[in-house]
């Protein structure tokens, strides 16, 4: 039996290991599809890749399914390295993008073929097929072709039919995206249960920053082949290591500029904003600030210290039920978002008519502020 | 008024252009029913008698009007094509599919260059096609016979299996085959399991369309066929050097039904597939 321990402790399940794939490019040259890209998945982990198309998470899926081969580095798996290793001998399996059903065979044989082809006994196999349409809630379609099925019918059984050999490591490639919003959504759901049930490792692969935030313990956000951050959902969100992060995900308005200490701690933007941060940042750094609409709010009405004030004009008041967006475009023409919170100053912005002058305010302690690299890049 | 007018302008149109093509096919099948042996164009009465003559059953009919003198060379002719047929039809569609599956599968360099090739014998005027393969044949000193129809058949049936066999590849998720391996097969499971039942319509659409030009070729069996090795349309074309007769007519009609049962077969394994 495979060592199967908890999240954290013992090897991780899967290490990638300064990772290189190039790929020729048609007009000529070489395309960099990953760059040295490292990470592990520990057991019983929900890993995602996150990054907008092109940066490299699918090709990073596939060069771990035995897909593609990689230029450097390596692939290991429960601490063997898979260099040499072709797909059909890796102890991964994989939810393919357009599902890949086989259309001549039928749900129970699609789900079966991983154990037929590698020879487990014919009644082991309907007990196994049985139990894995049971876990995906797909009993009663055995003898369905794919195509009498719905999306996320046809997205079961690709589940199903991938989680049959047990794989050590499951991996998804953007397995949601052609479904609908309401049912992508309760399929989010009921992948992290499933995932939580069969204690396998998910590595998930998505653009859908939301959906990222949704299912993972941990998020790999990649870029143009690297990587730009690894780290939990909060971590991204609230704290995000580079510009790229904090724009991918969730919303907010980033404003560039150098810090100064006088009079107050501010960082100056190059057309002048001057937005106040907290205490203690060394002056004449070049920084980037992250202001998340949920972080302003309506000015109080009495000057504090405290509070970080802009001022700028109502351009668009949006309803979304439990919120309400205020998008305001400020003195040097950047557009910002707020989500005022109920409450005395809240409530003063929701009154608010299109075109008016606001008064917005943010507690200056709270904004993250990004070290900016020196070379710009 | 107008839109009427219009409807019945295009529906003539469709019954003359279904009569352009079909009435000489219709012509050939009623004549062969034709009892009048001097002249078929004029209608005398229905006999099969014209059917029985070509499998050399006695008839009523007088020995000038007979015409196939014998019919041991006739039904000679006739296995000979379909010997023909029959290999050229397995060479082609085993290497047809494996040449449709290297270009669809894999990548390598020159990989436009030899899919043109594989175009060119289609667009090929038969006649260059023969003589060229008579040219080669007689130059390497091999006979002509059975051997060389076979060989100078596949040479370009090879090409209609491959693009009838690539248009099915090309309708196909490479992730079918990718989630196959994923799964744990081999890459002869794969081809098994999931390849071949996504080409076969076309694996065998393929294969009847070569039976079907492999049966009635003409122009370059012509040039490549040896004394004894005379296919069923080298036979008629040599009746009809002397004389149009109206055994030629019954002979035509079966090779049209025997075609028809083909192409149905064909169109019924496609609705299955």
């Amino acid at each position: 039996m495979p060592d199967t321990g908890l999240p954290g402790s013992g090897s991780p399940v899967a290490e990638v290991l300064d990772a290189v794939k190039r790929f020729s490019a048609p007009e000529g040259g070489t395309v960099t599809a990953l760059d040295e890209v490292s990470l592990e998945v520990s057991a019983g982990e929900f890993v995602t890749l996150l990054g907008p198309s092109g940066c490299g998470k699918t090709t990073l899926l596939r060069c771990i399914s035995g897909f593609e081969d990689l230029d450097a580095g390596e692939v290991r798996i429960d601490g063997t390295p898979m260099t040499g290793v072709p797909a059909q001998h890796r102890p991964v399996n994989t939810v393919f993008q357009t599902y890949a059903l086989f259309p001549h065979l039928r749900v129970e044989a699609n789900v079966a073929y991983g154990l037929e082809v590698t020879g487990v006994p014919r009644r082991e196999r309907t007990v196994r097929v049985a139990q894995a349409l049971e876990q995906v809630g797909l009993q009663g379609l055995e003898r369905r072709k794919p195509d009498q099925l719905s999306g996320g019918q046809r997205q079961r059984v690709a589940l199903a039919r991938a989680i049959i050999n047990r794989p050590k490591l499951l991996l998804l490639d953007e397995p949601l995206s052609a479904l609908d919003r309401n049912l992508r959504h309760s399929m989010q759901l009921e992948l992290k249960t499933l995932q939580h049930e069969l204690g396998i490792c998910f590595l998930f692969v998505t653009h859908d920053q939301e959906e990222a935030l949704t299912m993972s313990d941990r998020i790999v956000v990649l870029n143009h082949g690297r990587i730009e951050q690894i780290g939990s959902p909060e971590q991204l969100y609230h704290e995000p290591a580079t510009s790229f992060v904090a724009e991918f995900i969730g919303d907010g308005a980033l404003f560039t500029g150098t810090i100064e200490g006088d009079p107050d701690p501010a960082l100056v933007t190059d057309d002048g904003l001057r937005l106040a941060i907290r205490d203690g940042v060394p002056a004449g750094r070049r920084m980037t600030m992250l202001l998340r609409p949920e972080q302003l709010d309506g000015a109080p009405a009495a000057p504090d210290s405290a509070f970080g004030i802009l001022e700028a004009t109502l351009e668009q008041s949006v309803f979304y039920g439990a919120t309400r967006q205020l998008v305001c475009r400020l003195g040097n023409g950047a557009a910002i978002t707020v989500t005022p919170s109920p409450g005395a100053d809240g409530d003063r912005l929701y009154r608010a008519q299109l075109g008016d002058a606001l008064r917005l305010a943010y507690r200056r302690a709270e904004p993250h502020l990004i070290e900016e690299a020196r070379d710009g890049g | 008024m107008k839109l009427r007018l219009k409807r019945r302008l295009f529906g003539t149109y469709g019954v003359l252009f279904l009569v352009f093509v079909y009435a000489p096919i219709v012509m050939i099948v009623a004549f062969s029913f034709n009892s009048n042996p001097i002249n078929m164009m004029v209608w005398s009465g229905f006999t099969f008698d014209w059917y029985w003559t070509i499998f050399g059953y006695p008839t009523q009919l007088n020995e000038q009007t007979l015409y196939v003198e014998s019919t041991d060379q006739l039904l000679a002719a006739v296995m000979n094509s379909l010997i023909v047929a029959a290999s050229t039809t397995t060479i082609s569609t085993v290497l047809g599919t494996m040449t449709a599956l290297a270009l669809f599968r894999y990548r390598f360099r020159a990989q436009r260059f030899y899919q043109g090739l594989l175009y060119m014998p289609m667009v090929m005027p038969d006649i260059v096609l023969g003589i060229a393969l008579l040219v080669f044949f007689v130059s390497i000193g091999m006979s002509l016979g059975l051997y060389s129809i076979i060989i100078g058949h596949c040479t370009f049936l090879i090409s209609y299996v491959f693009v009838v066999v690539s248009a099915r590849l090309a309708g196909m998720d490479n992730a079918l085959e990718e989630a196959s391996a994923d799964l744990g097969a081999s890459e002869w499971v794969t081809f098994r399991r999931v390849t071949l039942p996504h080409i076969a319509p076309g694996v065998v659409g393929g294969a009847l369309l070569a039976f079907i030009i492999s049966m009635d070729d003409l122009v370059i069996t012509y040039f490549i066929a040896g004394v004894d090795s005379t296919t069923l349309p080298l036979f008629i074309y040599g009746m009809l050097r002397r004389g149009v007769k109206p055994q030629i007519n019954a002979i035509a009609t079966l090779m049209l039904l025997f075609t028809f049962i083909i192409a149905s077969l064909g169109l019924y394994l496609r609705r299955r597939g």
